[in-house]
């Protein structure tokens, strides 16, 4: 009896201590995004590492695909359950201030932290207050089949060039891969409008974001091209329309594209799915006459105004920038580092890696502009109506200019 | 015997034994005020429904209302009163005139071909033929999964490349070039009727075969004995009895096909361009895409009209032709 009494006492002891530590635990849940190449289990192993140094956090990493995160984060926003921090495009940043919901999150550093970032890449700063800390940051690449042409096209001219040659639709390769199908943002359009030195906006003098420009000749010149390769040429994949970016990469992989453009993180899928043929990585070509120059991409955590938890969410930022958690995120996304303890680390010294850094002083990133999700869809419902010849490259662009001034109010 | 709820309980004489030589059904408890009726208590045990409904039916609709007659910021907070801006804004936008045409067009189609070819399925399984248990089991396949995860299958079984469908198509030498289903818009429009269809088609089937098991034989041997066809039976006896149970679930179709989220997101995300957008696919554009929730609840409110008007219209049918659940 007595030994019973003693068993019931013991189980009763662990289960109050159990609930006791468990309602002691505060709970820190990030939205985390689902990058190309980043494996599940990075996010599994991070949230059980962190968890053992902190016993006194219960982390909660929430994974989304990247193309459904905005989304999914809007309607944790809208319904007043933001989660305590989230990975997020940079370029939403302006709509989250917008919501008035974001924390400065320079408060909540470490100065250790802080001072490790690279300044170049906070592209977060708005107002001279840091909101979002960079995660990732990187330009884009042009992939090639390096057993297929001597060397990489510098301009869009010679890769045209390059893929009348090698296009052979008969035994399923293509020559150029492009995109047709939402997904995320309109990165190809903006491979080619920033190479014939255009962008999407006029920048007033004060900083601010003035008319769209994307009907300009810059705009116009871009648009006309990549409609002459779908449509005149026909040197892309058929069907554009169908294809997302993310279809593409499996294309390239799968042997059946020259040329594709994209971010670090194929170079990794292309290791890690074991591609058989010869491929290499150039800079993003150019308009024959017009500077160089690449899409940057940079993405930020950001922390919520509501999270009661702001110390706890601190612990974890410092935890995942520690070198070795930093150094296998990068190298499974394949984005350079945004530490300056992994800079010289020997992994980010292959030519991969050079090119994404060599790019980046020419280099454009997103408007960061509220209405930007809007603009992108009209952008690219128009580069589609082209694509399908419902309309002329210079009209497609003129109605999106148009659509894009009217909802901006300009 | 007596049963006794109490001191001063009712008494109710079940077995008609002792003195008692009828039914005495007598007093009834007096137990607290409250539970002096059978109503009162019903509508207690239903409160926790009701407060369900009101938290999440009833608010929400009202919500939305008023958000469409207000300007709304981005949390979809009421800013300030807008009359009919947010009516105005959409009503002068070509897109949404065409997708509201797009919609009916979507409904109709997809509501017709669930309907015709469910009726067939289910006029085979009523048949008694053997197997006809695992034919039933595999018509419920496509209901029993999810419809994300078979608008995820299908989107992989219309990949030009690597899909199930163009390859099939390939070896077996019906088309040697098939076409890209998700590139164009038409050809985009059916691949997406399609996959409803195919999600929608066992609930009608299984409806329907329901249906039809309720229909007395007898009907049919009679029509025999009069010299009735096959086709005269299905004409004179099968289709006016199955009338409200067409009625109803055609009436099922509609609201649900009408709203039909998953299917046209997952495959096309609307595209190409928005020539597969749906008014649902749009309001959910409108609202967690570009966060403006005044236009997109306009929108919901003219698909809650139009909703309204065809369940009403159907109701009135229903009701007209003596039908009663």
């Amino acid at each position: 009896m007595k030994r019973r009494l003693l068993l019931v006492s013991v189980i009763l002891v662990l289960v109050l201590g159990l609930s006791v530590s468990a309602l002691a635990q505060k709970k820190v849940s990030v939205l985390w995004m689902e990058y190309d190449g980043l494996t599940p289990d990075y996010a599994l192993n991070l949230e059980k590492a962190f968890e053992e140094a902190h016993p006194e956090i219960d982390l909660n990493i929430i994974s989304t695909p990247w193309d459904e995160g905005h989304d999914r984060l809007i309607t944790f926003i809208a319904g007043g359950q933001p989660p305590d921090l989230a990975v997020i495009g940079t370029r939403w940043l302006l709509e989250l201030l917008d919501m008035d919901v974001v924390e400065p999150i320079e408060d909540w550093l470490s100065e250790d932290l802080i001072n490790n970032i690279d300044p170049a890449l906070m592209e977060g700063k708005i107002g001279g207050v840091l909101y979002g800390l960079p995660v990732a940051a990187g330009t884009r690449l042009l992939y090639y089949r390096s057993d297929l042409v001597d060397k990489a096209p510098e301009t869009y001219e010679e890769m045209l060039e390059m893929a009348l040659k090698i296009h052979n639709p008969d035994q399923k390769f293509h020559a150029v891969g492009m995109s047709g199908q939402k997904y995320v943002e309109l990165t190809e359009h903006a491979y080619y409008l920033f190479g014939n030195d255009g962008y999407y906006f006029e920048m007033l003098p004060d900083g601010t974001y003035g008319k769209c420009t994307v009907n300009d000749e810059a705009g116009i010149g871009a648009m006309t091209f990549m409609n002459d390769l779908v449509n005149t040429h026909k040197v892309t994949q058929p069907g554009v329309t169908a294809y997302r970016r993310d279809e593409l990469q499996d294309l390239f992989i799968a042997g059946n594209l020259g040329f594709f453009m994209s971010g670090g993180f194929t170079a990794t899928m292309l290791e890690q799915r074991g591609a058989t043929f010869e491929w290499d990585v150039a800079p993003i070509p150019h308009f024959e006459g017009k500077p160089q120059s690449s899409l940057i991409v940079t993405d930020s955590i950001v922390l919520f105004k509501d999270s009661k938890v702001k110390e706890e969410a601190s612990k974890f930022l410092d935890f995942f920038y520690s070198d070795p958690w930093r150094l296998e995120f990068d190298k499974l996304i394949g984005f350079p580092p945004v530490t300056k303890s992994l800079a010289d680390d020997p992994h980010f010294q292959t030519p991969v890696y050079q090119v994404l850094i060599e790019q980046i002083p020419g280099s454009k990133g997103w408007p960061l502009i509220a209405e930007w999700p809007e603009c992108n869809d009209i952008i690219w419902d128009n580069i589609v109506a082209a694509f399908l010849e419902q309309k002329t490259p210079e009209q497609a662009m003129n109605d999106a200019a148009q659509e894009i001034d009217s909802i901006r109010g300009m | 015997m007596n049963v006794y709820l109490g001191g001063c309980a009712p008494q109710i004489n079940i077995l008609g034994v002792g003195n008692s030589t009828t039914m005495e059904v007598i007093k009834v408890a007096r137990p607290g005020k409250f539970w002096k009726t059978e109503s009162a208590l019903a509508y207690f045990l239903l409160l926790p429904a009701l407060v369900f409904l009101i938290l999440f039916m009833f608010y929400p609709i009202v919500y939305v209302f008023f958000m469409s007659f207000f300007k709304v910021n981005k949390l979809a907070e009421l800013v300030s009163f807008s009359g009919l801006d947010n009516y105005r804004y959409m009503f002068a936008k070509p897109e949404f005139w065409q997708i509201i045409v797009r919609s009916c067009v979507w409904t109709a189609l997809a509501v017709a071909a669930k309907t015709v070819i469910g009726l067939i399925i289910a006029l085979l399984l009523n048949v008694d033929f053997r197997g006809r248990k695992i034919a039933r089991t595999l018509t419920i396949i496509p209901w029993a999964s999810s419809v994300p995860i078979s608008a995820m299958i299908w989107q992989w079984t219309y990949n030009s490349d690597f899909g199930l469908l163009n390859y099939t198509l390939q070896k077996l030498g019906i088309m040697s070039n098939p076409p890209i289903w998700l590139a164009y818009p038409r050809s985009a429009f059916f691949a997406c009727l399609w996959v409803d269809i195919w999600c929608g088609i066992p609930f009608m089937a299984l409806v329907f075969l329901a249906g039809l098991q309720a229909i007395p034989q007898e009907l049919y041997e009679a029509a025999e004995v009069d010299g009735a066809g096959s086709l005269a039976k299905f004409r004179s006896v099968t289709l006016p009895l199955l009338s409200g149970v067409l009625t109803i679930a055609t009436l099922l179709s509609i609201l649900w096909t009408f709203n039909d989220f998953n299917v046209i997101y997952i495959l096309t995300t609307g595209g190409p361009g928005t020539s597969t957008d749906i008014l649902i696919t749009y309001i959910y554009k409108y609202a967690f895409q570009y966060l403006r929730f005044g236009p997109a609840a306009a929108m919901a409110v003219i698909t809650f009209a139009i909703l309204l008007t065809v369940s009403i219209i159907y109701a009135r049918n229903y009701f007209r032709g003596g039908e009663v659940l």
